[in-house]
């Protein structure tokens, strides 16, 4: 398809949405194409920052990543303050959370990619990454229909930042662990690295830039998985294997009501179905393409062993990703950037997980390399 | 290298179609959208409280 093509029939879909849709969905449908092209367009890749970090002590991925959750935080934060509808991601530290973030941890390494990273690796046409996005939204189903029971396993209130002391000392924390983090990195890596390179800096920038757009339209922070269960669990509940009024999660009035509703009135399912067509409008750049075939080629090679092995990652990170409350984007870019303790528990765990992520991917698809 | 790339774009394709499908069918099968229950533009400084869900909900 030409570019020109793509571009028309997403104005298209755009103008519907301001039509018969509502403009918030519409601006918020923009939103999502600003980040799948800056995912693409950049290769923000969380899962292959955190393997390169591992793997060859090279920290510019992870440095981005630090760069983007300053970023975010210091764009958020004050908005949190300032304005009390916004809704930080708040959530209980759990058992939940940190069974799901360690296994999510595994799961994203095997899988090559996180809930992002997932949506703009499929938007590039990707097999592997296209194949695992209807099992991620089954596990998220699986896991939001579970949740009610993990969570029963102990869990505590809420902390976040910004509500117990305030934006300037939620500021200064959030930039102090951010920095405890550097220097974790700076121990691992060792001296004369480069810490920032130019596109990792550029898709930091754009993606706090964007996430914080999503937190002033919206109301709510930047999010991935929701998306992904409802879509599945409105399939299920369609093909009559659901009941969701016999279920704690779904049964819940908000829950209930999206299903009930059309997907384009939920704000996470705009901004995925944003980033998978921003990811496809940059992969129809030629020098994109290129770089999207140089991955598929690899994909579209693998064994069926493989493909097994990377569809079954993708259904446990969907699954896991709800225990945790979210992907790397819904928990952990989400979560610290908004002050929610909950953030700085999901990213150590699923760091750990990461570690032994790597190894079964090396068994398995031998391959450590980053895209 | 051509036959790969003919797989990845029917691949592409079938992936599109099902997602436009899917869409599509959720459009048709669901709620009329009441437009006059329209979320304001801009949340900040609204004044009403976010509607949508985000994976942070714990219910």
């Amino acid at each position: 398809m030409k570019r020109w093509l793509l571009t028309a029939i997403l104005a298209v879909f755009f103008l519907f949405l301001l039509m018969s849709v509502y403009v918030r969905q519409a601006v918020l449908f923009l939103v999502g194409i600003g980040l799948g092209a800056t995912l693409a367009a950049t290769r923000f890749g969380f899962t292959t920052g955190w393997r390169q970090l591992v793997t060859e002590r090279d920290p510019s991925g992870a440095a981005g990543q630090l760069l983007l959750l300053a970023l975010a935080a210091l764009l958020a934060m004050p908005l949190l303050g300032q304005f009390p509808e916004l809704q930080a991601a708040l959530v209980p530290p759990s058992i939940s959370l940190i069974v799901g973030a360690f296994v999510f941890g595994i799961a994203m390494q095997v899988a090559d990619g996180c809930g992002s990273g997932t949506l703009y690796k499929a938007g590039l046409g990707i097999p592997l990454n296209m194949g695992i996005l209807p099992l991620f939204a089954l596990g998220s189903f699986l896991g939001a229909s579970h949740l009610q029971g993990w969570l029963a396993l102990g869990q505590i209130e809420p902390i976040g930042f910004v509500q117990s002391w305030g934006v300037p000392i939620a500021l200064l924390l959030t930039a102090g662990l951010l920095l405890g983090l550097a220097a974790l990195m700076r121990l691992w890596v060792g001296p004369s690295k480069t810490w920032f390179s130019k596109r990792w800096v550029w898709g930091a920038v754009l993606l706090a830039l964007f996430a914080t757009l999503n937190l002033i339209l919206a109301g709510q922070p930047w999010g991935v998985v929701y998306g992904f269960g409802l879509w599945a669990g409105k399939l299920v509940t369609a093909a009559g294997m659901f009941d969701p009024t016999s279920n704690a999660f779904w049964s819940q009035a908000s829950n209930a009501k999206h299903l009930g509703e059309s997907v384009l009135l939920d704000v996470t399912s705009i901004t995925n179905i944003g980033i998978l067509a921003g990811a496809l409008w940059v992969s129809m750049k030629k020098k994109a393409s290129n770089t999207s075939f140089t991955a598929s080629n690899h994909a579209a090679t693998l064994t069926a062993k493989q493909w097994a092995v990377g569809l079954l990652a993708g259904l446990v990170m969907g699954y896991s990703s709800r225990l945790a409350f979210g992907c790397n984007v819904g928990a952990m870019l989400s979560g610290i950037s908004t002050g929610s303790v909950h953030g700085w528990i999901w990213l150590p765990l699923a760091f750990a997980g990461t570690l032994i992520g790597l190894k079964i991917r090396h068994a398995v698809f031998n391959d450590n390399s980053a895209d | 290298m051509k036959l790969l790339q003919n797989k990845q774009s029917v691949l592409s394709f079938v992936f599109w179609l099902l997602l436009t499908v899917f869409i599509a069918w959720d459009y048709a099968k669901s709620a009329d959208i009441n437009q006059r229950e329209e979320p304001p533009l801009i949340a900040a400084g609204s004044g009403k409280a976010p509607t949508g869900a985000h994976c942070s909900l714990p219910k």
